[in-house]
């Protein structure tokens, strides 16, 4: 596509990527009262971000509103608050907290943030690696409908014998793998400081590792048939479409009905897509969400468009010599 | 008679004569078995192991055996033949039927086999349950190998290939059909506890039936 050429698309598509891996690591993440109070009393960690409205102050403390925890709960923190003077009541705070169980009370530690845009929630568990909810999901979404959009490519090489949808398969499949290969990097080294190995065969890492195998076959079987140019291309064509019937068993079946470390897996709720339509998942945390895995998939395009250029003057020059 | 019955007719008269297909498939089983039961003497073998056991025997015996239904045509030099004498749609059936009667006389020999071989450790306690797993296992597995022999008949490694392509994408079959029949071992309720799979395995069947009919005709034709 000719927009993918112009100069200003990959300016624009740039710097709104750099803006939003910027933001990713960011903007604060911050949790309720009661993620602050459980998390310390797991022994998780001691000091946890909260975001909370400013309620009023005086000399013993201040007295916070929970913004995502039990509305209108209110919090004292003893002592310590007072060294910011700019706040008023009303201003919307970020705060790191450190819970007293003897008092039930929290000791403010430190101000983050005084009304920020946005923040990203605490996810349960997660904390800070949360943040890789930007780039490990939505890597793996775009590989999916990357192994799609080459599917469709293939199928329109069978029904059309125009070479050049032969040519965009394969680009969008190989784009398809990369991000495969990328979401499994992230995830892994997600995993490593979530759930302590780097590996565990839960069933997703599993079923992605099915998915690189499938499509490295994909791009051995072209190098191994002895066929004329045409026959080569309706064969991998052939495994393409194959290949696609598997992709949502193992992306969206099997890793849902089977035990898993993975959100979504044994029954219960997945965040984001589930059969029920709608999720529990912050509206905030889902914007931010959708709006990476859009820039990804752009990204994808613009990958994909560069790669068929490739196979094509590689094709010119094949013709010519 | 109908030209898929005919040459799935022509296929078993072949097979008679020279048992290639049957003696190399019941070879392998046979050698899986002796490989197990050498590794493990005198060990208590889990459900979960044996059913892994048998369907990676399941697995690479259908590769050795099901692999030839269009190689051979290749080698013996028959398939242009074939291809003046039926059209595609009924050379698949024929091949797909004749694939699928090759693998449930794999899969019968693999639990007698094993039944035999591994009398203490391999109950079955849900003889429906097993049973129809086991047929819609073999139902995917004949279905996925027609379609890539059909790929792979003359390519150059064909023998290294089929494992490598057919491997990874029956991969979600295997892992429901081991899960079944872990659980028709374990319990003798099997049918509410794989519900999940045997759906997973129903409908793997009929998209990969309908896909390999449809796509056929591209491969075949020349």
């Amino acid at each position: 596509m000719r927009i993918f050429r112009s100069n200003i698309f990959l300016f624009a598509l740039g710097i709104v990527l750099a803006v939003q891996v910027y933001l990713s690591f960011e903007i604060p993440v911050a949790g309720s009262f009661s993620d602050a109070a459980m998390l310390s009393m797991n022994g998780v960690q001691d000091v946890t971000p909260v975001k909370a409205t400013l309620l009023s102050q005086d000399s013993l403390g201040a007295k916070f509103q929970d913004l995502y925890g039990d509305s209108g709960r209110v919090v004292e923190t003893p002592g310590s608050y007072g060294s910011y003077k700019h706040d008023r009541i009303g201003d919307v705070l970020v705060l790191s907290v450190k819970y007293e169980r003897s008092t039930n009370a929290f000791d403010l530690e430190e101000i983050i943030r005084v009304n920020p845009t946005i923040t990203f929630p605490m996810i349960q568990g997660l904390g800070e690696l949360g943040r890789n909810m930007l780039f490990h999901v939505p890597m793996s979404m775009v590989a999916f409908l990357a192994f799609l959009m080459g599917t469709i490519y293939s199928i329109l090489f069978l029904v059309k014998k125009d070479f050049d949808y032969d040519r965009r398969a394969r680009a969008a499949s190989a784009g398809g793998f990369l991000f495969t290969a990328l979401a499994t990097v992230t995830g892994s080294i997600w995993a490593r400081f979530s759930w302590g190995t780097f590996w565990s065969w839960d069933p997703r890492e599993t079923s992605i590792f099915i998915l690189l195998l499938i499509y490295a076959a994909y791009f051995m079987l072209r190098s191994m048939l002895e066929e004329s140019e045409d026959k080569k291309a309706r064969m991998a064509a052939v495994y393409n479409i194959i290949a696609f019937v598997t992709v949502p068993f193992l992306m969206f079946i099997l890793p849902r009905i089977t035990q898993s470390l993975h959100p979504g897996g044994g029954g219960t709720e997945a965040p984001i897509l589930n059969l029920s339509g709608q999720t529990h998942t912050d509206r905030t945390l889902l914007n931010m969400y959708w709006f990476s895995v859009f820039l990804f998939f752009l990204v994808f395009l613009w990958m994909k468009d560069l790669y068929t250029r490739v196979l094509r003057l590689q094709e010119r020059q094949a013709e010519a010599l | 008679m109908s030209s898929w019955q005919a040459v799935l007719r022509k296929d078993m008269r072949v097979e008679f004569r020279t048992r290639y297909g049957v003696s190399a498939v019941v070879m392998f089983l046979l050698v899986t078995v002796a490989v197990i039961l050498y590794s493990t003497p005198g060990e208590q073998l889990q459900p979960s192991i044996l059913s892994a056991f048998l369907w990676i025997a399941l697995f690479f015996g259908a590769m050795t055996g099901l692999s030839r239904s269009f190689v051979s045509e290749e080698e013996r030099g028959t398939a242009l033949m074939l291809r003046l004498y039926a059209n595609g749609e009924s050379v698949f059936i024929g091949k797909l039927v004749y694939n699928l009667l090759l693998m449930i006389l794999l899969a019968i020999s693999a639990v007698l086999f094993f039944e035999f071989f591994f009398t203490r450790d391999f109950h079955i306690r849900d003889w429906p349950a097993f049973a129809v797993q086991l047929i819609l296992g073999a139902i995917g597995i004949a279905a996925v190998s027609t379609i890539l022999s059909a790929l792979i008949s003359r390519a150059s490694q064909k023998g290294a290939l089929l494992p490598i392509l057919a491997l990874p994408v029956l991969m979600p079959l295997v892992i429901a059909t081991t899960d079944a029949t872990r659980i028709a071992l374990e319990v003798s309720t099997a049918f509410q506890n794989t519900q999940g799979d045997l759906l997973i395995l129903f409908s793997f069947d009929v998209a990969m039936v309908l896909v390999s009919y449809v796509l056929f005709d591209v491969i075949w034709r020349d």
